[in-house]
């Protein structure tokens, strides 16, 4: 084992250190394959004997043609560690792709740790740049390798580096560019998946559309990042996310820190060709080019005038309309504003991932099978329509597929991307629940057979020794109920309730002893934590735990004799909590109600059955609890959630309504949220550094902003300043009909901010706050079948009451960091899946039923006005004027946050009700949206 | 590592190489070194005796020293090597008067305290053997002083632990004129004599069985002469004041050749000193190139010359 | 940061989890110390001098049935990448002296030296990680080669918990990952545990595997240095002849 240092020098916190480390050459490296005749180790042997050509990959071709990789086409690879490191630091996500596929037992990619070899080692040399180093370390371990399985396996070196290829072809390897490797496989279909080289590159591939005369640049080159990083901090650049209006993708917006404020983009040419979701750079417009951006457009989204598409990709008259357009709109309103407008001049990080959608609709090219080029649009509005080639032309028309952006050159109009896979067929209901799983990064894959294997036998039956472990409690004799949404068939909490002989009432909430099954470390496990959540869609339910589980063994369903994790109060007739005692438990459930039969037991003053007097119980005290929570300053928000009635044959809507809630409902929650707060406390008084909690932070001034303008527009006056405050004006807030208290909730749910789970250590316990629910811990305990955060709460508590040890996991900060990130990520994809699911319904409902409906304004902009409909939970916009055209005689009142119509006495107001007309339109193919217009 | 420092070239290096080979190969297989926490075997029957540098753990003889193990009839002791001096009844030892406490000396002897030199283990300077009055406490400077170099004799341990000397003879005493040297105490043997008159060049050699090592100009030790005007002393201390050039150069000589076998860890003995100083005064080497590479190796060689032919003449 | 690449098993630095860095031990590197060692691990340079036994400097801290142990650590200013001037004896340095003393007073025979005192001199030339086990096997070495009598070799080595795998003998970098940490010192033959030090939370059953790595790692420095003083004796004694 040789020693060798490496120097290396390092900036940290400004200051230059050299860091010295240490790198350790050994000989003892195996070469993966089991062709070796040599006397490598052949335990973590990957390649097999008869593989005819074994890849060696450089960097370039992993960074770009991941997709390609992953086709099970591309076997028998050798990742060496040099591609890989460089692949970590320039795409995270391509290297968490490459990972998987290094680590799928299924696929012959093996990692050669070629940096730790002594014979395949190499120092930079003087005047020699990383990228050279980086290469000729490539080159030297396709070299050993050649020599170590010489005769055994054919070494084939995949690069797209032109210098890297003539070097690697001088020294005498075989070297390939990723196209003529794949052409050599005689599969055509593998080609599309082939991206190819930007137009720096062009000279490379066969380019009859090519018409160098004809190229313009068409958007600004970007700045050089060196250049950036010095206009960040002399304050001329500044530095943000890019967001692209939902409603109109020519606008978006760059929330600086820099400014404090919003910087709006107008038009593609001031994007410069950044997507959503990018960290951009962006140029201040002087100020007298600062036109009444705000309310000027809830623009025509659809740029339908591109009737002509230009498939050659570089033609010079592809200039994006959105100049006119912006000109148009600069001219038409001349108003400057004071929101800051500006310019995009370099993109310091991309958000570039897959994308659902369709091929824009063109006719077929006269060569059948050989390379068109299609447009593609994505589902995402905000996303640009992506130039891509493919053979398959006629097999993707009518199909959703997934395409990746590979780049964006200055001097196309598009950017340009490669076919990845495709999905299914347009229209198709399920086809479209897979795209809203798709970009919602949903796993819906049934389960492996490895999580599988975790699951107890069926049927699974209390047994004796469960019973006899010391720290379960038998409540089997106790009356306890469930109360839960009809049909609810993944039942994780029940109840019971009994007067003890003080006049005191024990009160008990059970829930689902789902860590009894789910070992930490398991295969089960790590699948539950990956996916996070259960995700509810309209007409389905991807669970995250395997039906077993949640259906039958974890579920408390009545009758059944079923594990518990219980909380058990004695509490005052006046709902004050005397003592909280946890334990595990087994619990026979006697009624599994639905909320409209708890309900009704407790309306119909006749039953006088110990169970109804329990509920009636529950519920009075509950209803205290309530009280005293809003006393505390607990937000009673309002949600437009609603509710389909599905057809149980074709699985279509028959019915859209606002799912209603009742006082069962709302006994149920206050229960729960009590067991979540006391859970919490233990927890955290356990272990103050490691405990999962969710904290809900205030918002601020600037994100209630919107509500209060709203507010004071309609004469209103909403106190923020604390919870409580905002609270006690909502309960004020009565308008003269009886929905406006509920839509003044909405818009002020919308101002807040997302709850999240957290790591107790990370933050100081300042912020632990829950704002919503005024409580100062709060955490997720009462759901572990179909939330991960609860299952991690359920082993935190068991290991404070010493039932269990602590898995080892939770010493890990940065891991438990980890978990509560993801879980943060699952929870806001699984909600944005749910109403994605519900959007696709609603589609589906009116496509065949035009409806008229009353609706609410929500918010005024220049060329219409965007509205609720309270009955079925939609929002949209409504336009006032033909598309394309501005201002017209419509006039915004911004202090009341008006439009009027010039000259007349047509007018409308936030929050007012219009009527509306409801209708699914196809303005442009495959692309079918609701549109809403004034009746 | 410790001793010389200095650049060899090629040859120098292989030749010394050779040599310390050699003598790696000359060198008794017999003796037995042990390291901190080794076993010594032994056979259990004998009912042997645990003497330094051992200890028993769980029924074995552990050495608790680097050393030599040694054996005496049924006495096992581990034989440091490097390691501060440890004193033996009758040992000759050269120290440094540290302190000056009543009634006695303090002596910095390498050992791991200081020893002791009462008033009334010491000649007195006229002489005469009588109680010390306060008046010889008084004068006890005028006979050591602090940082004077003395030649002594351990008398013995107090019942205190603390360590005794003497030096009741006239070939104890203060040390003047000549250079003390420090060495590792395991270089110098204990011998019948450690004070060594070499008479060719007029040069007293004290190998003080501590490490400390006395050259200086000849003294005749006068044992008859008891009674000695002071006045008359006085005189001749001041006439031989002068110390001739040539007898400096023999001093530094001398010390040198102990430099060199010191750096080179052999061990001191009268002849081989000599030998080398002879060897340097033979091939002309001026007395600073004794330090030098080229004598440094030479010496390596001649030692190996030495040992073999005591190798062949034993056999 | 990735302290164990899941892919290839390898640390940062080229090293399985349970193999040590390179380490070398150097004897008598002080020529006026009594004892003097260097010790190697990997990049982390200790050195060590130890004098005495001697007369104790202090008389009223002298022991009448032992011998006084002190010890002074000190990191030498070039020791780290940034070269700031560090006041001696900060806490740390206090805690490192305190540690290396008890740490060697526990083989040391002070029984057998009464009325003396030794002094542990030890100072970090380059530091990466690991100190505290490099200053240790310094110390064990200057000891012995000092000639002070000791019951057994002491030997420490450090492991850490990264990535949810036990690592031996963390370096610079892997130490300030902020994992668990847990320093070993063992007496090597007897298999006594005279040093255990982590300021960290682990669950028993982990620790236990982590200490046990750590104890392999132990042994391994405790054979080296074996090594190290029975060539140097061999020499010693050779060179001074029969």
């Amino acid at each position: 084992m040789l020693q060798n240092k490496s120097f290396v020098k390092k900036t940290r916190g400004g200051k230059i250190q050299k860091q010295v480390r240490e790198l350790y050459l050994r000989h003892d490296i195996p070469c993966g394959s089991h062709a070796c005749g040599s006397s490598c180790d052949r335990a973590a042997a990957r390649l097999p004997a008869d593989a005819g050509t074994v890849l060696v990959l450089d960097t370039n071709v992993v960074l770009n043609q991941i997709d390609l990789l992953e086709n099970p086409a591309i076997d028998n690879v050798v990742v060496l560690s040099v591609v890989l490191d460089e692949v970590r630091n320039k795409n995270l996500a391509v290297f968490n792709r490459l990972k998987a596929l290094c680590t799928n037992t299924g696929r012959n990619f093996y990692v050669f740790a070629n940096e730790n070899f002594k014979e395949t080692n190499v120092i930079q040399m003087v005047g020699e740049s990383p990228n050279d180093r980086n290469d000729r370390a490539i080159r030297v371990a396709t070299r050993w390798y050649q020599g170590h399985l010489a005769g055994n396996s054919k070494i084939l070196l995949v690069t797209n580096d032109r210098e890297n290829k003539r070097k690697a072809i001088e020294e005498g390897l075989s070297a390939e560019t990723v196209e003529s490797y794949v052409r050599s496989l005689g599969r055509p279909e593998l080609l599309d998946l082939v991206v190819l080289p930007t137009s720096e590159d062009a000279t490379m591939m066969d380019v009859e559309d090519l018409r160098p005369s004809k190229r313009k640049i068409i958007y600004s080159e970007h700045k050089p990042m060196s250049e950036i990083t010095s206009g960040l901090l002399h304050r001329i650049y500044h530095q943000g996310k890019l967001r692209v209006n939902r409603y109109n993708p020519f606008e978006a917006y760059v929330g600086s820190e820099s400014i404090g404020d919003e910087i709006v983009i107008h038009g593609r040419s001031n994007m410069n060709r950044a997507f959503d979701g990018d960290i951009v750079a962006v140029e201040l417009l002087p100020q007298d080019q600062w036109h009444e951006g705000e309310s000027s457009i809830i623009a025509d989204d659809e740029d339908d005038e591109e009737d002509d598409v230009h498939l050659a990709p570089s033609s010079a008259d592809d200039a994006p309309r959105s100049i006119n357009q912006v000109q148009h709109a600069a001219a038409s309103t001349l108003t400057v504003s004071s929101r800051p407008v500006g310019r995009v001049v370099g993109i310091i990080k991309r958000n570039w991932h897959s994308y659902c959608g369709s091929l824009e609709p063109m006719p077929m090219p006269a060569g059948h099978g050989g390379t068109a080029h299609a447009l593609f649009v994505s589902k995402d509005r905000r996303i640009p329509k992506i130039r891509i080639q493919t053979r398959q032309l006629d097999n993707l028309l009518d199909k959703r597929i997934i395409v990746v952006v590979d780049s964006w050159d200055c001097s196309s109009r598009y950017p340009s991307g490669h076919y990845v896979r495709t999905i299914g067929k347009i229209g198709d209901k399920d086809t479209e629940t897979e795209v809203v799983l798709i970009e919602n990064d949903i796993n819906s894959r049934p389960f492996s057979a490895q999580v599988l294997a975790c699951l107890p036998p069926l049927p699974w039956t209390l047994s004796p020794e469960d019973l006899a472990k010391p720290h379960r409690l038998d409540l089997r004799d106790v009356r306890v109920f469930s109360v839960d949404p009809p049909g609810c068939t993944d039942i994780d909490d029940a109840l019971h309730c009994t007067r003890l002989r003080n006049g005191n009432f024990e009160v008990g909430v059970h829930i689902a002893d789902v860590t009894n099954f789910v070992h930490p470390g398991t295969p089960l496990d790590e699948e539950a934590s990956q996916r996070g959540t259960s995700v509810y869609l309209v007409e389905r339910r991807i669970d995250m735990l395997p039906k077993p589980l949640t259906e039958d063994i974890c579920s408390l369903r009545s009758d059944v004799e079923r594990l518990a994790f219980s909380v058990i109060w004695e509490m005052t007739p006046e709902a004050e909590i005397i003592s909280t005692r946890y334990t595990k438990s087994v619990i026979k459930s006697c009624a599994a109600l639905s909320y409209v039969e708890a309900q009704a037991r407790m309306d119909d003053s006749r039953l006088m059955d110990p169970l109804t007097s329990d509920l009636r119980n529950m519920n009075s005290l509950a209803k205290i609890m309530r009280l005293r929570r809003i006393d505390r300053g607990a937000l009673t928000l309002a949600s437009a959630e609603v509710k389909f009635q599905i057809d149980t044959e074709t699985h279509d809507p028959l019915d859209i309504g606002m799912y209603q809630i009742r006082e069962a409902n709302q006994m149920i929650e206050e229960f729960m949220l009590a067991a979540n707060v006391s859970v919490a406390e233990k927890i955290l008084k356990h272990f103050p550094l490691c405990s999962l909690l969710r904290r809900h932070p205030s918002p601020t001034k600037e994100m209630l902003e919107p509500l209060l303008r709203t507010a004071t527009s309609v004469g209103l006056d909403l106190d923020v300043s604390s919870s409580k405050r905002l609270a006690d004006s909502l309960d004020h807030a009565v308008g003269d009909d009886p929905y406006f208290n509920k839509l003044i909730r909405i818009l002020a749910t919308r101002c807040m901010t997302q709850a999240v789970y957290f790591c107790s250590g990370d933050l100081s316990s300042s912020e632990f706050f829950h704002y919503g629910l005024a409580a100062p811990l709060y955490t997720h305990f009462t759901s572990p079948i179909r939330r991960y955060a609860d299952v991690i709460v359920h082993r935190l508590l068991a290991a404070a009451l010493e039932i269990s040890k602590l898995p080892p996991i939770f010493q890990d900060k940065a891991q438990l960091t980890n978990i509560s990130d993801n879980l943060n990520y699952r929870h806001r994809n699984a909600q944005m899946a749910s109403r994605a699911s519900v959007e696709l319904h609603t589609l589906i409902y009116f496509k065949k039923r035009p409806t008229d409906a009353e609706a609410r304004i929500l918010k005024i902009k220049s060329n219409g006005f965007i509205v609720f409909v309270p009955k079925f939970g939609i929002e949209g916009p409504v336009y006032l004027m033909p598309r394309g055209e501005k201002g017209g005689d419509w006039v915004v009142d911004e202090a009341h946050q008006r439009i009027i119509k010039a000259g007349t006495n047509t007018s409308f107001g936030v929050l007012q009700t219009v009527m509306i007309h409801l209708e699914v339109v196809e303005p442009q193919p495959n692309r079918p949206k609701l549109e809403l217009s004034l009746k | 590592m410790r001793g010389l420092q200095f650049p060899l070239n090629q040859t120098q290096r292989v030749r010394l190489q050779s040599a310390l080979q050699q003598l790696q190969d000359v060198a008794s297989k017999s003796t037995a070194s042990v390291t901190v926490a080794d076993t010594i075997p032994v056979s259990n029957e004998d009912g042997i005796l645990k003497g330094h540098g051992t200890s028993e753990l769980n029924g074995e003889v552990v050495a608790t020293l680097c050393g030599v193990v040694e054996r005496v009839n049924k006495l096992v002791y581990v034989r440091s090597l490097r390691s501060r001096y440890k004193p033996e009844v009758g040992d000759i030892i050269v120290g440094r008067v540290i302190e000056i406490a009543p009634k006695r000396w303090r002596l910095e002897i390498n050992f791991s305290q200081d020893a002791v030199l009462m008033l009334s283990s010491m000649n007195l300077p006229d002489g005469i053997q009588r109680r010390r009055t306060a008046v010889d406490e008084l004068n006890m400077r005028s006979i050591f002083e602090e940082n004077d170099v003395i030649c002594a004799e351990v008398r013995g341990f107090q019942r205190d632990g603390s360590l005794q000397l003497q030096a009741r003879s006239q070939k104890y005493g203060k040390l003047t004129r000549g250079q003390m040297l420090t060495v590792p105490a395991y270089l110098v043997k204990r011998r019948k004599h450690h004070f060594h008159h070499l008479q060719q060049y007029g040069v007293d050699l004290i190998l003080g069985c501590n490490g400390y090592v006395w050259v200086g100009e000849h003294v005749e030790v006068r044992e008859n002469d008891m009674v000695v005007d002071q006045k008359n002393k006085l005189d001749e201390t001041q006439v031989q004041s002068l110390v001739s050039f040539e007898t400096r150069q023999f001093v530094c000589r001398i010390a040198n050749a102990v430099r060199l076998l010191a750096a080179l860890g052999f061990a001191l003995l009268v002849e081989v000193i000599v030998d080398t100083v002879e060897a340097s005064v033979l091939s002309n080497v001026a007395i600073k190139d004794m330090l030098g590479a080229e004598f440094y190796v030479q010496t390596a060689e001649r030692e190996v010359q030495r040992r073999l032919s005591l190798m062949k003449r034993r056999s | 940061m990735e302290h164990v690449d899941p892919l290839t098993g390898f640390r940062q630095d080229g090293r399985r989890v349970n193999e040590m860095r390179q380490i070398r031990g150097e004897i008598g590197v002080v020529a006026k110390a009594d004892g003097s060692a260097q010790f190697e691990m990997g990049n982390t340079k200790v050195i060590a001098a130890v004098y005495g036994p001697r007369e104790v400097q202090n008389k009223n801290q002298q022991i009448n049935n032992q011998a006084l142990v002190r010890c002074e650590y000190s990191m030498a200013n070039f020791s780290t990448g940034d070269r700031k001037r560090k006041p001696k004896g900060d806490r740390r340095s206090t805690e490192i002296s305190l540690v290396i003393r008890q740490t060697m007073e526990a083989c040391i025979l002070t029984h057998l030296m009464p009325r003396s005192q030794i002094d542990i001199y030890v100072q970090v030339l380059q530091a990466d990680g690991g100190t505290r086990s490099a200053c240790i096997n310094a110390a064990t070495l200057a000891l012995a080669d000092a000639g002070i009598p000791m019951r057994d070799l002491v030997t420490s080595c450090s492991a850490g918990y990264l990535c949810s795998t036990p690592l031996l003998d963390l370096n610079y970098s892997e130490d300030s990952a902020g994992g668990p940490d847990v320093t070993v010192g063992i007496l090597a033959k007897t298999d006594k545990v005279t040093l255990l030090q982590m300021d960290a939370k682990l669950p028993m059953d982990i620790f236990e595997n982590v200490m046990q790595l750590a104890i392999e790692g132990c042994k391994a420095i405790a054979n080296y240095i074996r090594e190290v003083l029975g060539e140097n004796t061999k020499e010693l004694e050779y060179r001074r002849g029969s």
